[in-house]
């Protein structure tokens, strides 16, 4: 057993995932996604007994984008099933809201990028959750697709965790910015019987396999990447808050030791 | 400018001597020349008149004064110049009223250069009338010819209309409720202009306009789906939704598979299946299918909506423009008395020593034009600072 299997050994789901100081307190996360309905959420976590951050927030409008203020609601609910699954990981996790959709229901990569870098120099966000795909014909343009991925290199070197969801079972399209593996989370759909529970198993580019099922909303229950990707970002910020100052290649380390153990133990 | 001159005189010597210097005079004019009010009649009904040079004498009892009367019957804003060899004759006040700006004595130095001098004389005075008269009879002829062609466009776009959405609802649920066995479906249509405007239409299988009362979109069934790339099943909606608003067709339903369709931009549509007692797999690519084929169908015929709409709104900001440039020149233009007060306080700041403020200002105002828009609108800029001072120049009577 090399010296890195020792140390890893120590770093078992049961110390990482399960400590009780594992709430995501002090781990800032931004959901870029269609809003979040903030009075709902807060409405229901009170309901359990849990006292939750309050959740900041902008929007976006134009093209150009414009920044808007942020008004408490979402533009459509994808965004608060999202932010609902992070919460229910790591419910002291401190959420930051970027309906990067409108109301129009559309989004364009340079909204995704102005809200990316709004998250990073605003919010100083330690995680980003991208439960969204840019497919891939609108990102034929090599300036587009170069700019996705900049500010992407960009948040991984800012020590920034990015998790993007996957293309779901699309055979052909593929969707980014998922595809820029290498300084990104990327994450698929698996079932499991704790939504702690993951795995690390490498298909097409994608990394990862989290819980698929989300808890809050009308289609919460259908297995879809865009709920897989909060339950290992709420996972990540989990473990953050016992280690704030992880670097993404850190933390995948991590979450791919865990992975495996995870396997092992299940098999 | 070009000028209509009409001049009557009885006279063939005078009348001709007239016709012949008008004509050498360099200036653009149309000029008629007659010898009586009957033939000068005749000519102001074909073409209007700017400008009449009358002899005060016609002959058979008839005079200048009188044939103006009839004459503006025709041109309301026509000017006269009396021609009289007894001008004490004249009415002053009354000719004035009808349009008689100058008068000429035949018997007092008529020579070329006078009678040119005040024919020039009227005619600056009543170009910018005329010019004014001119466009506004061009704006009121384009206002006419679209007016009288809209209703052909709007004919021609419904006619042209490729699928009639209902017929698009209609075939496109025919192909879905056959191929995934629901008994009942929606299509819901969400429109968001771009200055914030939503409009929401539901229809049902058979294209009929179902009732969508107003609510917030965002909390819908509808709405749940567009953040999602693949169709959406539920087969246990009877238990009910935490937070989620539902149209009248959608309530006590037992089962759901809803599609997104990527229409563009500002249009959002959702397709909805219901109560199939359990949606399979298969339902769901068969719906993903019927999303992508339908997307495409109402793009097109969105498409040519959008190229309609266009086109009226085109015609009528064009119409709105006209009708602006028409009420900016109905408004009086200044009086004399205005342009003389104007250059009267010209003259009282004429050489003022600018200070330092001012043109720190001015300098300042360049700089930030320079770096927003570059050279060429500083040179712009400097163009139209020539261009004011050689017009307030002209005002002051100083313009080399």
């Amino acid at each position: 057993m090399s010296a890195l299997d020792e140390m890893l050994a120590l770093a078992t789901p049961e110390r990482l995932l399960r400590d009780p100081r594992a709430t995501g307190e002090g781990v800032a996360v931004a959901v870029l996604d269609s809003g979040i309905e903030r009075t709902q959420l807060e409405e229901r976590y009170a309901k359990a007994g849990l006292a939750i951050h309050p959740i900041d927030g902008i929007g976006f409008r134009g093209p150009k984008p414009d920044i808007v203020p942020y008004d408490g609601h979402q533009s459509s609910p994808h965004g608060t099933t999202v932010a609902d699954i992070i919460l229910s990981v790591a419910p002291r996790a401190k959420l930051y809201s970027a309906d990067i959709f409108g109301p129009q229901g559309t989004c364009e990569v340079e909204t995704v990028v102005a809200a990316l870098r709004y998250a990073l120099d605003v919010w100083k966000v330690k995680v980003v959750n991208l439960s969204l795909g840019v497919p891939e014909p609108r990102l034929q343009q090599l300036p587009k697709r170069q700019q996705l991925f900049r500010a992407i290199e960009e948040a991984y070197f800012r020590d920034v965790l990015v998790f993007a969801a996957a293309n779901n079972d699309h055979p052909i399209t593929r969707s980014y910015p998922a595809e820029f593996a290498a300084p990104l989370f990327s994450v698929d759909k698996g079932l499991f019987a704790d939504p702690l529970e993951f795995a690390y198993q490498l298909r097409d580019r994608v990394e990862f396999q989290a819980h698929g099922r989300g808890y809050l909303g009308p289609f919460a229950r259908e297995p879809a990447t865009s709920w897989a990707t909060p339950h290992l970002a709420g996972i990540a910020a989990r473990i953050l808050s016992l280690r704030p100052d992880l670097k993404p290649f850190e933390m995948k380390t991590i979450l791919y030791w865990l992975g495996r153990a995870e396997a092992r133990k299940s098999s | 400018m070009n000028a209509t001159v009409l001049v009557v005189d009885d006279e063939d010597s005078v009348r001709r001597t007239f016709h012949d210097w008008l004509l050498g005079s360099g200036l653009d004019l149309r000029v008629f020349a007659v010898a009586d009010a009957e033939a000068a009649l005749r000519i102001a009904n074909d073409n209007p008149i700017d400008l009449a040079v009358l002899d005060w004498n016609l002959g058979s009892g008839s005079d200048g004064l009188r044939l103006l009367e009839d004459l503006v019957v025709f041109t309301p804003e026509i000017v006269a110049i009396l021609v009289t060899g007894f001008a004490h004759q004249a009415t002053p006040l009354d000719a004035l009223r009808m349009g008689v700006r100058d008068y000429l004595d035949k018997n007092q130095n008529l020579t070329r250069e006078t009678f040119l001098a005040a024919v020039r004389k009227q005619l600056d005075r009543i170009a910018p009338a005329k010019r004014q008269r001119e466009l506004n009879a061009r704006v009121a002829a384009f206002r006419e010819s679209v007016e009288n062609v809209l209703p052909i466009v709007r004919a021609s776009a419904a006619l042209n209309d490729p699928v009639p959405l209902p017929d698009a609802v209609r075939s496109l649920f025919q192909f879905l409720l056959r191929g995934t066995g629901a008994p009942d479906g929606a299509l819901i249509v969400r429109h968001v202009a771009p200055d914030g405007t939503e409009t929401l239409a539901a229809y049902a299988p058979d294209g009929r306009k179902l009732p969508a009362p107003a609510t917030a979109f965002a909390r819908t069934l509808a709405a749940s789906v567009i953040g999602h790339d693949e169709p959406c099943l539920m087969n246990d909606f009877a238990s009910g939704v935490e937070g989620l608003e539902l149209f009248p067709f959608e309530e006590n339903r037992k089962t759901v598979l809803a599609a997104r369709m990527p229409v563009g931009a500002g249009v959002q549509v959702v397709l909805e299946m219901f109560d199939k007692p359990a949606f399979t797999e298969d339902d769901r690519r068969t719906a993903a299918v019927a999303a992508e084929l339908g997307a495409e169908l109402l793009r097109q015929g969105l498409a040519q909506r959008q190229t309609h709409r266009l086109l009226f709104d085109a015609v009528e900001s064009a119409l709105a423009a006209s009708q602006a440039v028409t009420s900016a020149l109905a408004s009086p233009a200044p009086t004399e008395a205005a342009m003389e007060r104007l250059k009267t306080g010209l003259d009282a700041t004429a050489n003022a020593v600018v200070d330092s403020a001012t043109g720190l200002e001015l300098l300042e105002a360049v700089r930030r034009l320079a770096l927003r828009h570059g050279p060429d609108a500083v040179r712009h800029c400097a163009r139209q600072i020539d261009e004011l001072r050689e017009l307030l120049d002209r005002i002051v009577g100083t313009a080399p």
